[in-house]
């Protein structure tokens, strides 16, 4: 009975212990996310169109107007009240097919960010860890790929395989995207394996895989986070580029289809610019806002690239002493 | 006779001169005084050592003389008079003319302070180039000449860094330290990159060049037993601030202030019967929290009550000796 | 000397592995591709011919590897057999009219940009609490990341289609004979304003990034600030010493620009018309033109990996620690 007491109290005890942890864990993350984007209006502008883009594209079924694959319009209808964005040479409404291309565009760019994320990880942090005859040779695969044009060699592949299916797509982004980020995965890793924190962990006799996971990847998170990035914002392009060159399944809608109908039907030359222009902008603002992110993010992986808000009154006072000096 | 004169010329005018020196950090946390309100004097041929953990000031001063602080450091008062002229109100092109040519400085790491993708011979003939009105060929003659002072082979000229040894490097150093024969070298720890056996070799080629040429040196370290042996006179910085100075063996066998007494108990004599060795506990204070009153109360053996109310101001305790403790 | 050997055989054996690739691929193909070929070809080519496209592909009797060394031989040889939407001309031909033109492009709009951003990249290093500093990295890195796709397509809509003051197509004039005239010469140069200029625009932001990011690294260095203490000029100071470093790490991000600058030709050519590779291997692509298709990847392998052996030369006289 007593012993039951004692149990439940120093259950309640552990408990309360883990909620304060949590709770510190949740302020750190706050005063992080908080230093983040303090005094960097790049970050703030950069995340605040992936946010509108994503809901857009997760409510896609509820904002658009029309059905994206049926014919709801005359061709070539100019931005009206009835269809915002105009309609396509088929009659498609643009603006619906813009909200659920980019469901496709950007599932299509994010697992293969995914995937050669998880291959770049895998193949950096072996061969930076481990060293020797397997980072000779890991090293020199990865050399090899990045030597490689990845772009046509995409299209020399698509071209074989007949029009591909965007899953079809997402791998092969996926398993051609990885070396530049494995490369630097791998040097980080190099750098950080010769820190103390790591050779103490070894002499202490923690397994290879213990070490991996637990003292080394939280230390390549932002690396990891900024290559992955990058890379959606690869994918996105190549993907509307094997799209316009007719690579891609033409029957979904995506960003990279829609810019493929609007080449077929010549609708920049016959003045429908909103069907090519339309899916172009949001290409281009997807990219340019996850590019701004991305930014942000290597101010935090390289701290001596971000200038805070102290600097402002650093050149105050440094331009007071110099007047007070008479050199101004 | 001769001693006397120079005791004379001693008092009567200093080389350099600096009165109520601050230099602040501007920090996203707040602002910094890593110099605070340091005066001393150094007289021609004179060899002045300052002393004191990292992070004390020391180099911070060092850097001031020439006005090499960066963003976002600020000198936020003094002065500092070189000749009669204040270094602080010269201008851009008057500090060019004046750096090199009247004060040089040898860097801690000469690994660091060569460049290594450009040869000896140019690092050594382009500040020779900049301040004099010379042929390239005879600033090639004087490099030459420079390298064989300092104990190398004038075919070194056309070498790259990595191609010299640690100890010939730091010789490079000296050698362009001594290009335009400067009145004033700063020696920012000099030596601690080297091994001792090289370490000695280069401290002795020292002492005959200072004779040669009869430059004053500030020599900054952290490295008190080597500075009784090479210093006139020896100051100790603790916080930013000038806590000890006056004639080296005074400092160093009979210091006044705690701190520089526990500093001097940390070292290992050489030569003296086996000591124990005792440490100053505690941690350097941050210098955006420092305290009412001393700044080294916390870790101060005879901490008394006004310690913690009221600065300890630098007091004369005989002709030439001041210490800032209110015990004294 | 050793590295630049080592270099050389590193690319000479991931030359191999592209021509592997390339032999394996028909070999990856449902169904056998010389019948696609045929079927393809619309009965422009006869039997003699197709058997001898089947030999130079190595689909011969014998075993896989006597069909690999085969086919080793012909791209050696540069036997790489008749196209199939140019038939009868030559697969090498094709490729040899168009392969200039996308080097022109691909290469010319590399270092333009290069040169461009390593100016600005130093700039915005030296101005990096100022306006320039703040403001110039963010935009670039804006708009340069727009997909090549899209870029060309925005300026091949205002500056094309809507301003007039652009051609649109072409490499050239087709009306004026090519030759070493002023009349040539200025109607290639207007006509890769646009191209080569859309290019630019998406390359540019890589080389400020890196050598702005290189710059404020090595501004911190002693050597950096030992020039200052030497009372050099800040010219010398920034571009000699600090700039000549900085340098460095960004040379090592050209093998990578290489590839991309390629890429990004291919889709340039596609919307400007541009009479490249990348157009030339759309059309071979409509045409199912495997042949066409094959060769102009491993020739964009080899100006690749050429281009890379380029920039070790490059490296190796730019860090004088290399070569030892």
């Amino acid at each position: 009975m007593n012993k039951a007491t004692t149990m439940s109290s120093d259950a309640a005890a552990s408990a309360q212990h883990q909620k304060n942890k949590f709770k510190l864990k949740c302020h750190a993350i706050w005063i992080k996310t908080k230093a983040f984007f303090h005094g960097n209006p790049p970050a703030i502008i950069g995340v605040f169109l992936i946010t509108m883009i994503l809901l857009g594209a997760l409510f896609a079924p509820v904002l658009s107007s029309h059905n994206p694959e049926k014919r709801v319009a005359r061709p070539h209808q100019a931005p009206s009240a009835d269809h915002i964005l105009g309609s396509t040479r088929n009659g498609r409404d643009v603006y619906s097919q813009v909200l659920h291309g980019a469901r496709k565009s950007l599932t299509v760019a994010l697992f293969a960010g995914i995937i050669a994320m998880t291959i770049a990880i895998a193949v950096g942090v072996t061969s930076g860890y481990l060293g020797g005859k397997v980072d000779e040779w890991m090293n020199f695969i990865t050399n090899v790929f990045l030597v490689f044009p990845q772009l046509p060699l995409l299209i020399v592949l698509a071209a074989f395989l007949g029009q591909v299916g965007s899953l079809v797509i997402t791998v092969l982004l996926g398993v051609t995207s990885w070396p530049w980020g494995a490369r630097v995965i791998r040097s980080q890793t190099m750098a950080i394996r010769n820190k103390e924190f790591i050779i103490s962990a070894e002499a202490m006799g923690e397994s290879k895989i213990r070490i991996i996971l637990v003292e080394i990847l939280p230390n390549l998170i932002s690396i990891v986070f900024g290559g992955f990035l990058g890379t959606v914002i690869y994918a996105m392009g190549a993907e509307a580029g094997l799209g316009i060159l007719g690579l891609g399944d033409a029957t979904e809608v995506s960003w990279g289809s829609m810019l493929y109908w609007a080449q077929v039907s010549s609708s920049l030359y016959t003045g429908a610019w909103w069907e090519m222009l339309v899916p172009a902008a949001a290409l281009a603002l997807t990219g340019g806002a996850l590019a701004l992110i991305n930014m942000s993010i290597d101010q935090v992986s390289n701290p001596k690239l971000k200038t805070g808000p102290h600097m402002k009154l650093w050149k105050r006072l440094n331009r007071e002493t110099m007047k007070s000096r008479g050199l101004l | 006779m001769n001693v006397s004169s120079l005791n004379t010329a001693k008092s009567k005018a200093p080389l350099l001169e600096i009165n109520n020196l601050c230099v602040d950090y501007v920090s996203p946390h707040g602002i910094a005084r890593a110099v605070n309100n340091v005066s001393l004097t150094i007289a021609p041929g004179e060899t002045l050592g300052i002393a004191g953990e990292s992070g004390c000031g020391k180099s911070t001063l060092a850097f001031a003389i020439t006005r090499l602080h960066k963003a976002p450091a600020l000198i936020s008062n003094g002065e500092i008079i070189y000749n009669g002229r204040d270094i602080l109100k010269m201008t851009d092109k008057e500090l060019r003319a004046f750096r090199w040519n009247d004060v040089s400085i040898v860097f801690q790491s000469a690994m660091n302070s060569l460049n290594p993708v450009i040869t000896i011979g140019e690092q050594l003939t382009d500040v020779i180039a900049a301040h004099k009105q010379i042929s390239p060929k005879e600033a090639v003659a004087k490099a030459k000449e420079l390298l064989e002072v300092v104990g190398l082979h004038g075919d070194r000229l056309k070498s790259f860094p990595h191609q010299l040894s640690g100890g010939m490097r730091q010789r490079v150093v000296i050698a362009i330290a001594l290009a335009l024969e400067p009145k004033l070298i700063i020696m920012d720890e000099p030596t601690t990159a080297l091994d001792v056996v090289v370490e000695r070799e280069i401290l002795n080629e020292l002492y005959d060049l200072k004779e040669q040429f009869g430059f004053s040196i500030l020599f900054i370290s952290h490295d008190l037993s080597l500075m009784g042996e090479i210093a006139d006179r020896i100051g100790v910085m603790y916080a930013g601030n000038l806590i000890e100075i006056g004639d080296a063996k005074t400092v160093f066998t009979n210091p006044s202030h705690p701190y520089t007494k526990g500093l001097i108990a940390s070292f290992p004599s050489i030569h003296g019967p086996k000591e124990r060795l005792y440490g100053i506990p505690g941690d350097p204070v941050n210098l955006l929290k420092l305290p009412t009153g001393c700044n080294f109360q916390a870790r101060c053996v005879d901490c008394m009550e006004i310690c913690t109310k009221d600065d300890p101001i630098l007091a004369e305790l005989s002709v030439g000796y001041q210490a800032a403790c209110h015990k004294l | 000397m050793s590295f630049l050997l080592r270099r050389l055989g590193f690319y000479f054996t991931a030359f191999l592995i592209a021509i592997s690739f390339n032999f394996m691929l028909p070999r990856m193909m449902p169904g056998d591709p010389i019948d696609a070929l045929f079927a393809a070809a619309q009965g422009k080519m006869d039997i003699a011919q197709m058997d001898a496209v089947r030999e130079m592909y190595g689909f011969m009797d014998g075993s896989i590897f006597e069909q690999y060394i085969a086919y080793i031989q012909s791209v050696f040889t540069l036997d790489l057999g008749p196209s199939v939407l140019m038939f009868p001309i030559d697969v090498t031909t094709v490729v040899g009219m168009s392969l200039p033109w996308t080097m022109f492009l691909a290469l010319g709009s590399l270092i333009v940009s290069l040169i461009l951003g390593v100016t600005i990249g130093t700039y915005a290093s030296y101005r990096r609490e100022g306006f320039f500093g703040q403001f110039v990295p963010p935009l670039l890195a804006f708009i340069s990341n727009f997909p090549y796709i899209v870029t060309a397509l925005l300026l091949f809509y205002f500056f094309g289609l809507q301003l007039e003051i652009l051609p649109l197509a072409y490499t050239y004039d087709p009306s004026i004979d090519p030759g070493f005239t002023w009349e040539f010469i200025s109607s290639v140069a207007k006509h890769a304003v646009l191209p080569m200029g859309s290019m630019i625009l998406v390359g540019i932001a890589t080389w400020v990034f890196n050598m702005r990011n290189a710059m404020i690294n090595v501004l911190g260095e002693d050597y950096v600030t030992m020039a200052e203490a030497k009372g050099l000029s800040s010219f010398r100071v920034m571009y000699r010493y600090a700039g000549r470093n900085a340098i460095l790490p960004v040379a090592t991000a050209i093998a990578m620009a290489i590839g991309f600058s390629f890429a990004g030709s291919i889709m340039t050519e596609v919307v400007f018309n541009y009479q490249g590779l990348g157009n030339i291997l759309l059309k071979g692509i409509m045409a199912r033109d495997y042949p066409l298709i094959q060769a102009i990847l491993l020739i964009l392998v080899s100006a690749v990996l050429t281009a890379n052996f380029i920039a070790d030369l490059l490296y190796v006289w730019l860090d004088p620690r290399i070569s030892k």
